[in-house]
Formats: structure tokens, C-alpha cells, sequence
């Protein structure tokens, strides 16, 4: 059954153009050069300290690393981040 | 950011948690829809963020399942802005001592203001204000109502014609108006004293002038009394012979005469009414929009009946008027009279009330010398009469005598 759900999904995509990021459950990720990085979508804080950023994904985590982080906002599944950033990585 | 705005407003903390994986604290904040913000990592087991005031207590309930540490390090905004405010009894007994203190002095008179009259004048009010207690520094609940004081200032100063009184601020504003005492204007010159109504003639005091009438003779309303022609008879034929010129004076004298008045009175032989006994009770009460506290005289007289005055004063602060009125209530006990009376009795009080007001009428140098009941008769509990009156009074009325007039009287 899920199996199904996820092969059906990628379709919509293609053929209704629906954005990705609410089919797939996929995080949305907005950069404001190397000040914030705003991530929408994420499924929870996996590790957080002052060069790390680590967030779970609906498969693996996001690494965002730079320095002097400070979380602006934190909802539940949105995250401002602000600091300097200098690599954003897809960790499976 | 929306959840996080009016933060300042409602107050917020910023809490340091200590422990293994501090940042998995908040992220059970976020679980449970607890907006968390500014989250900074200060070491390897220390993280700190802002919550919410309102969440404090939820965050304690997040913690029995974890057992971290929790320091509150910080509290801002309005309700701890507020609080620290509150402890400072010095600074908020000031407050009150300052507000008091605006309040009262706008209550307080700084200045009389006198328009309108001539210096000599403004003295003279000056110096009755001063008398009524009214003069700058005095408080302004202390005083009578401008219309009062206008009304007292008026009988006191008679030079006055018209006076307005009204506070304006904390200035008390007089606008008089002078009275210019003019004479009023003589008949100079020859003139003839005439009647003004029908009567029969008794007194005539005549010092200047010809009488031309008698004691005893009937006369109508203008017929000549007293003639500012002085030539005699004997006289104007010799001036007709000699041509010699009339003598004329301005006559004066006084013609009392008995008039005539009939009247009709109605007298009910039922009559009610209701006076003051002269006990009353002063209550005050500060009055905002529709609530009445009071402030003295809290117990209510046991009067039967009584009527309630009440004299309004609104509390200024600065310039503006607080919506706080203080108000003096007076309650004065008034008694039900009832009376019944005899158709004698009802006759009596009826001819009293006429010739009273005859007496209205004509003046006050008037003598009604005799009254009769004409008829009388008693309809629906009234009783109507009909009076005739004799009167004494000066019927006198000067007249110029003119150029055409001389020619014509003689």
C-alpha cells in the first residue's frame, strides 16, 4: 500500500506540476547568502551546537556547518537559522 | 515570526538548560507547539533560548520527562517591566503624591480675571470676591455656583448691571457690564400735568402750576390738572392790550385721586402644597459616568418625603475635565400641607390675594381704600369672586406744553 503511495506520487508531480517539496516530503531550504538559512519541512532537530546544524529528513539529515549559530525562530518544521554558513550537505 | 511578535508585550524568558543534548529540550518544546526563538548553543551540555511567559509552565511539565537543568536568566518584557515597578514603593507613592498634587492644583483657582468695568469698579469687585471667599488659591469646591456668585455680586455691587461668573480652567472670569445710572429724562421746560386715568379727584398738592381742577371733580384720562400756564385771565387781556408774554413754569405736584378696579379672583377651598422644614443633610459623592461613590455623609435622612439637589463639580487635570464629577447632594425634607377651607375663610384669602396684587400692579404708593364683593360663586370646588376696589393714587402725568399748544390751551 505504501509502496504505491510513493510510486504515485512522483506522477502527480510530473504530470499536475505540484511542487515537490509537499508530494515528496522533501525539506524547503531558503538561503539568504551565507547569513540564514531558513528550512521548512523538516522532520525534527537531530544536533544542534554553535558550527552544526543537523536536521532529520523524511530519509536521513540535512548538515548545514559553518559558525556562530543561533536558532532565530524555531516552530515545529520551521527553523531560521542565522550565523555563517559555509556547507549545506544531504546526508542519507 | 508570527508567534513570536507582541513577545515584548506579553513578557518572555530566556531559560539556559544544562544537560545531555540540551537541544533535544527544545525540540520537545517544538513537539508540543511551544514557540522557541534566539537558541544559542554555549557549550557542549548548555543551550539557551526564549519561551513565552504564558509557556513557563508547560516547559516545567516538558521537563519531568527529562530531568535537565533549567535556569531562568533572563526576564524581559512589559508584565516584569511592571512588577520591578510595583516594588518600588517609593517611586509609585511619588507617583501618586505627583498626580494628587496636578490634580489638586488644577482644582485651585490661580486668578480672577475682572473684564469689562472700569478700574474704580474692578476694585469694588475685587474686594466683595474677596469677601465671598473667592480670590486665587482658594480650592474651587469650596465655592457657590457661578450663579450664585452672580447673582449675590449683583445685589452687593449695584453698580453693576449684568455680571457673568464662569471658571474657565483655573481662572475665574467676571465679565460685568457698568450700570450707567441715567436720570430719567424730565419734561423740561413748560409743561401741564394730565391725568392718566379715571377718577374722582380727593388730595391735590400742587407746588409749581395752575390747579385747573378742584377736590371732588371727576376727571378723565387726559384732562389737564395742573396748567404750566401762569397768566391770568386779567392778565392775557392785558397782553392781548400791552403784548405781554405768557408766563410759563414747569408745573409739579402730585393729584391723588380715587380709581376704580374691579376684579376677579378664583380660590380653591382645597389646597395642597409642600414647603421645606428647613432639615437638610449634605451628602457628596464622586460620580464617574453612572457610579456614585460616596465620599461623605453616607447615612440617609428618614425623611418621609424630601427632594434631592444636586450641585455638580467635575475634577479638572491640567486642561482637560476628567470624566470624575464631585457631587454635593442636598436632600431637604419637605412636608405635605393639606388644607381645607370654610367659603368664609376662602372669601378672606381671596381678597387678600387680589388687593396683593393690585398692589403689584400699580406700586407701592398706593392705598386701596375700600373693597366690595360684587358676586361671588362656588363651582367645582373654587370659589370665584368678584371684587370692586376704590384705590387712592397719583394719577399725574407730564406733558410738554408746545408751541402749537400755547396758542391752543389759552
Amino acid at each position: 500500500m505504501k509502496k504505491w503511495h510513493q510510486r504515485i506520487r512522483p506522477l502527480l508531480r510530473k504530470y499536475f506540476d505540484l511542487p515537490s517539496d509537499v508530494l515528496l516530503e522533501l525539506p524547503r531550504i531558503t538561503m539568504i547568502g551565507q547569513l540564514h538559512v531558513y528550512i521548512e519541512n523538516h522532520k525534527g532537530l537531530a544536533v544542534f551546537t554553535d558550527t552544526e546544524l543537523r536536521l532529520k529528513m523524511a530519509k536521513g539529515y540535512i548538515q548545514i556547518q559553518g559558525s556562530s549559530f543561533v536558532l532565530k525562530t524555531m516552530l515545529p518544521e520551521e527553523i531560521l537559522l542565522e550565523g555563517t554558513i559555509s556547507e549545506v550537505k544531504f546526508i542519507p | 515570526m508570527k508567534p513570536i511578535q507582541g513577545s515584548f508585550l506579553s513578557g518572555y524568558v530566556r531559560i539556559s538548560i544544562e544537560g545531555h543534548l540540551p537541544e533535544m529540550f527544545f525540540q520537545s518544546c517544538i513537539n508540543q507547539s511551544i514557540p522557541v526563538w534566539n537558541i544559542k548553543k554555549e557549550a557542549k551540555d548548555k543551550c539557551s533560548g526564549n519561551i513565552k511567559l504564558e509557556h513557563v509552565q508547560l516547559i516545567k511539565r516538558i521537563n519531568r520527562q527529562h530531568r535537565y537543568k533549567i535556569k531562568f536568566t533572563q526576564k524581559k518584557g512589559i508584565p516584569f517591566f511592571f512588577n520591578r515597578f510595583l516594588g518600588k514603593k517609593e517611586l509609585i507613592f511619588g507617583l501618586i503624591v505627583g498626580i494628587m498634587l496636578v490634580i489638586f492644583l488644577s482644582n485651585i483657582i490661580w486668578k480672577v480675571e475682572i473684564t469689562g468695568v472700569p478700574k474704580d469698579l474692578e476694585e469694588k469687585i475685587s474686594e466683595q470676591l474677596t469677601s465671598y471667599g473667592i480670590h486665587p488659591g482658594v480650592w474651587k469646591f469650596t465655592l457657590d455656583s457661578p450663579g450664585d456668585i452672580q447673582r449675590q455680586l449683583e445685589e452687593d455691587v449695584p453698580e453693576l448691571l449684568w455680571v457673568g461668573v464662569h471658571k474657565k480652567g483655573t481662572t475665574f472670569v467676571l465679565e460685568g457690564v457698568e450700570k450707567l445710572i441715567v436720570e430719567k429724562e424730565k419734561v423740561q421746560g413748560p409743561r401741564d400735568l394730565v391725568a392718566t386715568k379715571t377718577g374722582v379727584i380727593k388730595k391735590m398738592y400742587v407746588s409749581k402750576g395752575q390747579p385747573k381742577v378742584q377736590v371732588n371733580d371727576y376727571v378723565e384720562p387726559g384732562d389737564l390738572l395742573v396748567s404750566g400756564n401762569l397768566t391770568n385771565k386779567d392778565d392775557e387781556e392785558d397782553s392781548e392790550k400791552g403784548e405781554k408774554k405768557p408766563i410759563y413754569v414747569s408745573s409739579e405736584g402730585e393729584v391723588i385721586a380715587n380709581t376704580w378696579y374691579e376684579l376677579s379672583v378664583t380660590v380653591p377651598l382645597k389646597t395642597n402644597h409642600e414647603r421645606l422644614t428647613g432639615n437638610q443633610v449634605n451628602k457628596y459623592y464622586l460620580q464617574m459616568n453612572d457610579i456614585n461613590i460616596p465620599i461623605w455623609g453616607f447615612r440617609s435622612p428618614e425623611y418621609e418625603l424630601s427632594t434631592i439637589e444636586n450641585e455638580h463639580n467635575a475634577i479638572r487635570f491640567l486642561r482637560w475635565q476628567l470624566p470624575v464629577n464631585i457631587v454635593k447632594s442636598t436632600i431637604s425634607e419637605k412636608e405635605h400641607l393639606d388644607m381645607e377651607r370654610s367659603k368664609e375663610e376662602a372669601i378672606k384669602t381671596g381678597v387678600e390675594q387680589a388687593k396683593k396684587e393690585l398692589k403689584l400692579q400699580l406700586g407701592s404708593d398706593v392705598e386701596i381704600t375700600s373693597e366690595k364683593l360684587l358676586h361671588q360663586t362656588i363651582e367645582n370646588g373654587k370659589v370665584k369672586l368678584k371684587l370692586y376696589t376704590t384705590v387712592e393714587e397719583n394719577i399725574v402725568k407730564e406733558q410738554p406744553i408746545k408751541g402749537d399748544d400755547k396758542n391752543k390751551k389759552e
